[in-house]
């Protein structure tokens, strides 16, 4: 009882000193390597597991480097009594960061951005006649951000969705790059991002090897962007694959 | 050896208590109860139709609005609101009204101490004048231990910071109209002997626990003396004037 | 009164899952009666407990704890601030407890659920009230600059006992707790020092370093609760969200590791009656409390 939390005292994170920040890249050449020691066009080693919510219809958890993900995903469920009647179903996304998910202190708060983003990502590959008048909750939490995390959201969410059962054309893997200065980086972690010059995300469906979703912002030169396309559609279907093996592993013991 | 109080009390005294009953006239029922200089009033509204969402549409639901005195309610405020909810929904009889829901509004007129147990009363007197149907009344009172070991009853706000611990604890009335479906009336103790709700602060030895719960049922049978002198007042006072 | 009749009736010949959804509290009863509960665990068993320290790298102390399947996620984040004129060697603790859309299909994102106010605040009053911290510790500068610890719990899975599984994350992330290592600048701010490997850093360390290495805080009294459920004669500990649901007489109670009463916690429900059911119900939270301290014990070897 003795002390109030949070009564409105001013509080700051102590900052470092006396550590030369070293310019993480120089523009020029290639010889310098990225902070996790990764080749250029190497993603980060990624574990999935299904199943790590028991009180949800389907989830997963997706660590990639640094980036913590848990989606889990509920129903098809009523709709929200303000909703008309609809001969398909809804889907309902939402993304949101934990107060602790960047160095940086941030407050865990929704991503608007984030959400919607999910959303057109996923729409084009449920199949959402298979639901009526029902709506669908997948809902994302960011445990700990290092980087690419909306493609590791998505990724994670397709495969949360598989747990779950809700039928869908092909699963759905993502993957972004990051352009800085002449090189590009598949995968980038968090201080990539910082300093790129452009980004690229897609989201495909590996085995139909269809787009639902292409994000570009920043500065790109058109060969460029098609050697991202090409890297992003290489990796995704290898996530593609690794994303099926742990479906697979997940329904295996139970045959036995 | 006694504990001396600043209000000169002895440590098992309670502070002067007032009641009084059908004070607001928008409200199906209304109370103001106060204990020495704490007060507050509640007013019930209710039952109306429908359940919130998520509640249980075959039982009658209760939803509690703490006011403060002054300023908005914080994650205090939130806990008594719960734990009101959850002692009235024990003490009231819930088939009665189905897919119903009453409000309980709670505002606090002066905070000097022993607030909640203040509260869960005044609820307690407003329910009944409202008409809600309920198995037994709810008697709250407030237990300090102090630092020597002896347990004070209805501390003010002073007494309450200088404590080592406190328990505010809820017993049910003396006699019982119905008596609750899967209740344990073991080892012979009478069912008023049972405690409704307990919410603690601060750390004490177990049998100092026993002790709080022992002085605190003791006092409560003057409490519950008092609610009925008062509803069977207020009766008389009505049954004259019609 | 037919009801019951017509369960008896129809228990015969109906599924089990069947059963379960349309008598939930005559399946229970069943089970007590057999001194069994439906995920095979006796009366008075707690749920297997896990956990696992140090898995945010961004905090300065963090825990996952798992019930069963409740699962929470403690971290800790130290920041700087000017202590308050009444206290000015003492630091302060701020908790929240956080419940996403994520951990039940009864939180919808937006609108935050009813439970994480109220768990917020007996968590805090639970753990400054127990004088597991001594607040003094987290003294940098006397009045001028005192540690705020920022604990945030978020709850990943909720399948009951929640106040008990964030108490278990919350304990267990101030045990891994690393204060930094700072310095007080010319500015009267305090920084912090990387491991100290430059020469410069060496220097300002001799001279202004407030907090010379990472140290860990001293846990004296550490508490350690358990929830159960009192139906009819029995007690249920450690519930399952389905058992709360069905049997809503719920009791906590909190010790510490000197076997003092921290809380004792109920609100509402049917008539607690008998003593003797609260004298069970501590006996059945110093058995768990010693399992609990057993469990950190052996995360602190590592």
């Amino acid at each position: 009882m003795a002390a109030k939390p949070g009564a409105a005292t001013p509080t700051y994170s102590p900052k470092l000193v006396g550590r030369s920040r070293l310019p993480v890249f120089k523009d020029s050449d290639l010889d310098w390597s990225r902070p996790d020691g990764r080749g250029f066009h190497q993603c980060r080693p990624a574990l999935l597991q299904t199943g790590a919510v028991s009180s949800a219809s389907g989830s997963a958890y997706a660590e990639f480097g640094n980036t913590k993900v848990i989606v889990s995903v509920f129903g098809p469920r009523e709709s929200k009594k303000a909703m008309t009647y609809s001969d398909v179903g809804r889907l309902n996304c939402n993304v949101s960061y934990t107060t602790f998910a960047s160095p940086t202190l941030g407050q865990g708060t929704d991503h608007k951005e984030y959400s919607s983003m999910l959303h057109k990502a996923l729409e084009g590959v449920i199949m959402m006649e298979t639901f009526p008048k029902t709506t669908v909750d997948v809902f994302a939490l960011v445990l700990e951000s290092g980087g690419s995390d909306l493609s590791v959201v998505i990724s994670c969410a397709s495969l949360a969705l598989a747990d779950a059962g809700i039928m869908m054309y092909d699963l759905i893997t993502a993957v972004s790059v990051s352009c800085i200065g002449k090189s590009l980086m598949i995968d980038p972690v968090i201080e990539e991002e910082g300093c790129e010059d452009g980004s690229f995300m897609m989201t495909c469906m590996p085995s139909r090897y269809e787009i639902t979703q292409l994000t570009v912002t920043g500065e790109w030169t058109t060969p460029n962007i098609n050697e991202a396309m090409q890297l992003c559609l290489d990796a995704c279907s290898k996530l593609g694959e690794i994303m099926r093996d742990c479906l697979k592993q997940a329904a295996s013991p139970s045959d036995e | 050896m006694e504990v001396d109080r600043e209000d000169g009390r002895t440590p098992n005294q309670l502070r002067p208590l007032a009641c009084s009953r059908n004070i607001l006239h928008r409200p199906h029922g209304s109370a103001s109860w106060s204990q020495g200089d704490t007060k507050v009033l509640a007013a019930v509204y209710g039952p109306k139709a429908g359940t919130k969402k998520n509640e249980n549409a075959e039982k009658a639901c209760f939803e509690v609005i703490w006011k403060p005195k002054t300023g908005q309610i914080g994650k205090v405020e939130k806990e008594y609101e719960m734990i009101l909810k959850r002692t009235i929904q024990s003490i009231c009889v819930l088939t009665v009204n189905p897919n119903t829901t009453t409000s309980v509004i709670i505002q606090v007129v002066h905070d000097d101490g022993s607030l909640l147990p203040c509260a869960i009363n005044a609820a307690c007197a407003a329910l009944v004048d409202a008409g809600i149907p309920m198995k037994h009344l709810a008697v709250a009172i407030c237990c300090c231990l102090a630092d020597n070991g002896y347990v004070v009853l209805d501390p003010n706000k002073l007494e309450e910071k200088k404590m080592t611990a406190l328990a505010y604890l809820v017993f049910p009335n003396t006699t019982l109209s119905v008596l609750p479906e899967g209740s344990s009336v073991a080892e012979g103790e009478p069912v008023e002997h049972g405690i409704i709700t307990s919410v603690t602060h601060g750390v004490m030895s177990v049998d100092d626990y026993f002790l709080c719960v022992e002085n605190g049922r003791a006092a409560t049978a003057s409490l519950s003396a008092f609610f009925r002198k008062n509803f069977q007042q207020s009766q008389r006072d009505s049954s004259k004037a019609g | 009164m037919g009801l019951p009749d017509s369960s008896q009736v129809l228990s015969t010949e109906m599924e089990v899952d069947a059963f379960r959804r349309i008598f939930p509290l005559r399946f229970f009863e069943r089970h007590l009666s057999e001194s069994l509960r439906p995920d095979a665990r006796p009366l008075g068993k707690a749920r297997d407990t896990i956990v696992n320290l140090g898995l945010v790298s961004t905090a300065d102390g963090s825990a996952l704890a798992k019930i069963g399947s409740t699962t929470m996620l403690a971290a800790i984040r130290m920041e700087v601030m000017t202590p308050s004129a009444d206290s000015p060697d003492e630091g302060s603790i701020a908790l929240e407890f956080h419940m996403p859309p994520i951990c039940s299909p009864t939180v919808r994102p937006g609108r935050p659920a009813d439970a994480a106010p109220v768990i917020s605040k007996r968590l805090s009053d639970t753990i400054l009230s127990s004088g597991m911290i001594d607040l003094k510790e987290l003294c940098l500068v006397s009045g001028k600059a005192a540690w705020m610890g920022y604990l945030d719990i978020y709850c990943l899975d909720a399948d009951g006992a929640l106040f008990d599984a964030a108490l278990l994350a919350a304990v267990a992330a101030f045990s891994n707790l690393q204060i930094p290592v700072v310095a007080l600048n010319d500015n009267g701010r305090i920084v912090a020092i990387t491991g100290g490997k430059d020469q410069d850093n060496a220097s300002i360390i001799e001279k202004k370093a407030v907090n010379k290495e990472k140290r860990k805080l001293t846990l004296n009294n550490i508490p350690f609760s358990l929830t159960c459920i009192l139906h009819k004669n029995y007690i249920l500990a450690d519930p399952t969200t389905e058992e709360e649901t069905i049997m809503d007489t719920l009791v906590t109670v909190v010790l510490d590791s000197s076997d003092h009463m921290v809380s004792f916690y109920k609100s509402g429900g049917t008539v607690l009656a008998s003593s003797s059911a609260i004298k069970s119900c501590v006996e059945l939270a110093r058995t768990r409390a010693k399992e609990l301290k057993q469990i950190l014990g052996e995360m602190d070897i590592d």
